[in-house]
């Protein structure tokens, strides 16, 4: 006894009808992330997609901790006086740090390159620039990386990446069929794209780069964004069982969308839920692993519901006609 | 139902038994949350040690482990990755400049002997096969002659016979001094020193108290197989630590009540059900951390963070499942348990997914990303088991009886269900069809 409820004629989503709708939000979305990424490539010396922080090309941050925040003219006077004591390109930040009384109230950081210990005492000579320049500075974290390592990380971060796609798709295709695993693929690239462009157009605009936890935050969305994919799967091949002799894989996959909606629009704000509070009261070292991961969780969730299915509902419509074709 | 209420006291004294040890055991916490700094080092291949085998290694740590002691700075620790990397922890430091000068010397003694003249008239030293390996100990003392600062050496038995043959052959010439392959001092030989006690004194120019003290820490810990540089260093200040532990737990705590408002708003009966099944399974994840023990860094809270989402959204996934069945006009009971069923794949292969994802970043991973793995992975684990029998054996309690059955009570109008919801089915066999039967 099939529900009568359960096929209706028109739905809130329709991924047959809307099709190229739903498609073109992603593809704008998409555009500007990826000409941000193509002109980082061109551009940047490493070719790389974004800008890579000293966890990929080595160097050394040094954080202090001080009391007043410092004026973008200190910033400069700064600036100038460790290069005039040997510190070439040195790249200093103002970050503020809301903190409970008595914590650290601003963070000046000073990015140069690689201080090993055969030159350990420039480290001595910043400070001793800090000191004239700011009030009672303070050493909070170092974080020092050699180029060979950096290189290294690299490389080992993109493997995991490609071994982790590679091994998700094994697992699709073991539970479904081959071509879920294409369509939740094609899906996991879509968010895993926007996030990276989204990180190449703050790198234009603001100089943001990424770390190793930016890799861990993309694995992660790419996990979130296939899970997602995977329960609107389940769903349609839970009702293909049942409908498929009735119904056409139109209406089953508009039906299924429609059946999880709730569910994933529950289950992204509870996440981002979570993911905002850790981005607005968590520690600063960890917002930029955090924004990815909210912007990887909006677009998985986007993906899920008007990417995977309508690109799924098209692959089987032409496969569809094809029998079609072949059986008459 | 007897059996659900035995499994309900299987959950309570689970949940009391986490929270003992949650209470009663030390949560580790990594360097970034307590300060502290981490070094890598790398063992560097040379002309004469071409290939870095593991018994290199070993001693190589077994050096480097001397000279953290050596340091003085409490509960260091030394690990080998890979094949070639040392990763040494220090809690509490944040300045490693003076830990950097004295990790990657390779403390090398050698006594050489003169073996003919170079072009420009200088002397040209051998080796004599005596080197800082011959040593029992070194101190630090001041030359009785002049008062300047020397490092006074004893050899063991061996290096005493070695000693006292080649003083004995150098009679009336010099005999160099070399450390880390600089030349310290070229004494002149007067005659035979017996008894295995020798002095390096700093030549012309005499010593510093700071370069004879570090000479005597460093050939006391014993002399480093190879080279090694440091590739990484990661220092973060206590103040810091404490800002970080301070926020993460506000964040965490702020997050789960939102999370839990947002739950019982949407949910109502279930959503009060779910909150109580995530409060154990954040008990369960805490004690799990403790027994393993996970050492908690910012990235790993992070992950934490992340799996209450995840375990949520098992709940979520059950739950709708549940109303959708409710209003295809289940009864109560069948709704309860087709809603876990069905919600079960669903929830099976998507965790896999996120377990595979975390099993490769485990592996391949370094430090940070192996902790925000681990942590993920475990939640992930745990949510699978609350979901399935913590909030299951919760629903099957509270609804089970038939007698708390209000439409509202999972958000639902009167008109939304049919009249199936009347019927007061508490048999697990006639429960098992669903919507799609």
């Amino acid at each position: 006894m099939a529900n009568p409820n359960l096929i209706k004629s028109s739905y809130l989503i329709d991924v047959v009808k809307h099709r190229w709708h739903y498609l073109t939000i992603s593809i704008v979305m998409l555009i500007p992330c990826i000409l941000a990424m193509l002109y980082l490539m061109f551009t940047q010396p490493n070719h790389s997609p974004v800008k890579l922080g000293i966890d990929f090309t080595g160097g050394t941050i040094l954080q202090y901790g001080i009391e007043n925040s410092v004026t973008p003219e200190k910033i400069s006077t700064i600036r100038f006086e460790l290069e005039k004591n040997g510190i070439s390109n040195p790249i200093i930040q103002n970050i503020s740090n809301q903190s409970s009384e008595g914590g650290i109230k601003n963070i000046i950081s000073i990015k140069t390159s690689f201080i090993g210990e055969k030159n350990n005492k420039q480290i001595n000579k910043i400070t001793a620039v800090l000191a004239q320049n700011t009030t009672a500075p303070q050493l909070i974290s170092t974080t020092s990386v050699g180029p060979t390592l950096g290189k290294e990380l690299l490389k080992n971060s993109l493997a995991a990446m490609l071994l982790a796609f590679l091994g998700i798709v094994i697992y699709i295709s073991f539970r479904f069929q081959a071509d879920y695993a294409i369509i939740a693929l094609a899906a996991l690239f879509h968010d895993a794209v926007f996030v990276v462009g989204v990180f190449a157009i703050l790198g234009i605009l603001y100089g943001v780069q990424v770390d190793s936890l930016f890799i861990t935050a993309i694995l992660t969305v790419v996990g979130f964004s296939v899970h997602d994919t995977i329960v609107v799967f389940d769903r349609i091949r839970e009702n293909n069982r049942f409908l498929a002799k009735k119904y056409s894989s139109g209406e089953i996959i508009n039906a299924s969308v429609n059946q999880t909606l709730a569910r994933s629009v529950n289950t992204s704000i509870t996440t981002l839920l979570t993911l905002l509070a850790l981005y607005f009261f968590g520690g600063s070292t960890t917002k930029d692993f955090v924004l990815a991961m909210i912007l990887g969780i909006i677009a998985g969730t986007y993906s899920s519901i008007f990417f995977a299915s309508v690109l799924l509902a098209w692959d089987k419509e032409i496969k569809a006609k094809k029998a079609n074709a072949q059986s008459n | 139902m007897k059996n659900k209420i035995i499994l309900f006291w299987v959950i309570v004294i689970i949940a009391l038994i986490c929270l003992g040890i949650i209470f009663n055991k030390p949560t580790s916490l990594g360097l970034d949350l307590v300060g502290g700094s981490r070094l890598t080092l790398e063992a560097q291949t040379s002309a004469t040690i071409k290939k870095i085998t593991p018994e290199i290694m070993d001693s190589l740590q077994y050096a480097i482990e001397n000279r953290v002691n050596a340091l003085g700075v409490g509960e260091t620790t030394v690990q080998k990755i890979g094949d070639k990397r040392l990763m040494i922890e220090i809690p509490n430091i944040t300045d490693t400049s003076k830990a950097k000068e004295f990790l990657g010397e390779t403390a090398e003694l050698e006594f050489k002997r003169p073996n003919g003249v170079g072009e420009n008239g200088e002397l040209i030293w051998e080796s004599t096969g005596l080197t800082g390996k011959d040593l029992k100990k070194a101190l630090v003392g001041s030359s009785p002659g002049n008062g300047e600062w020397v490092v006074s050496i004893e050899f063991n038995q061996e290096g005493a016979k070695k000693f006292a043959k080649l003083t004995r052959e150098l009679v009336g010439q010099q005999m160099a001094i070399f450390f880390n392959g600089e030349l310290k001092s070229a004494p002149r030989v007067n005659e035979e020193i017996t008894g295995g006690h020798a002095q390096i004194t700093g030549g012309d120019g005499g010593f510093e108290y700071q370069e004879v003290k570090n000479m005597v820490d460093l050939l006391n810990a014993g002399a480093l197989p190879v080279g090694a540089e440091i590739i990484e260093e990661n220092s973060v200040g206590p103040t810091l630590g404490a800002d970080s532990i301070q926020k993460s737990k506000i964040a965490g705590a702020i997050g789960l009540a939102l999370v839990m408002i947002f739950m019982i708003f949407y949910y109502k009966a279930p959503g009060v059900i779910s909150c109580i099944a995530l409060i154990i399974y954040s008990i369960i994840v805490f004690a799990i951390f403790k027994i393993i023990p996970v050492t908690l860094t910012l990235a790993g809270i992070a992950g934490f963070i992340l799996s209450i989402g995840m375990a949520v959204d098992a709940n979520i996934l059950i739950f709708e499942r549940t109303k959708e069945e409710l209003r295809a006009g289940r009864s109560l009971f069948t709704a309860i348990n087709s809603g876990f069923e069905r919600a079960f794949t669903s929830i099976f292969d998507s965790n896999m997914t996120t377990i595979i994802t975390c099993a490769i970043l485990y592996a391949l991973g370094t430090g940070v990303v192996k902790g925000f793995a681990l942590t993920l992975a475990i939640g992930v684990l745990v949510s699978m088991f609350s979901a399935i029998t913590v909030t299951k054996n919760f629903m099957h309690l509270v609804f089970g009886t038939g007698e708390l059955k209000h439409p509202a009570l999972f958000g639902l109008k009167q008109e939304e269900i049919q009249d199936a919801y009347s019927a007061v089915e508490t048999k697990k066999e006639k429960a098992k069809f669903g919507v799609l039967d």
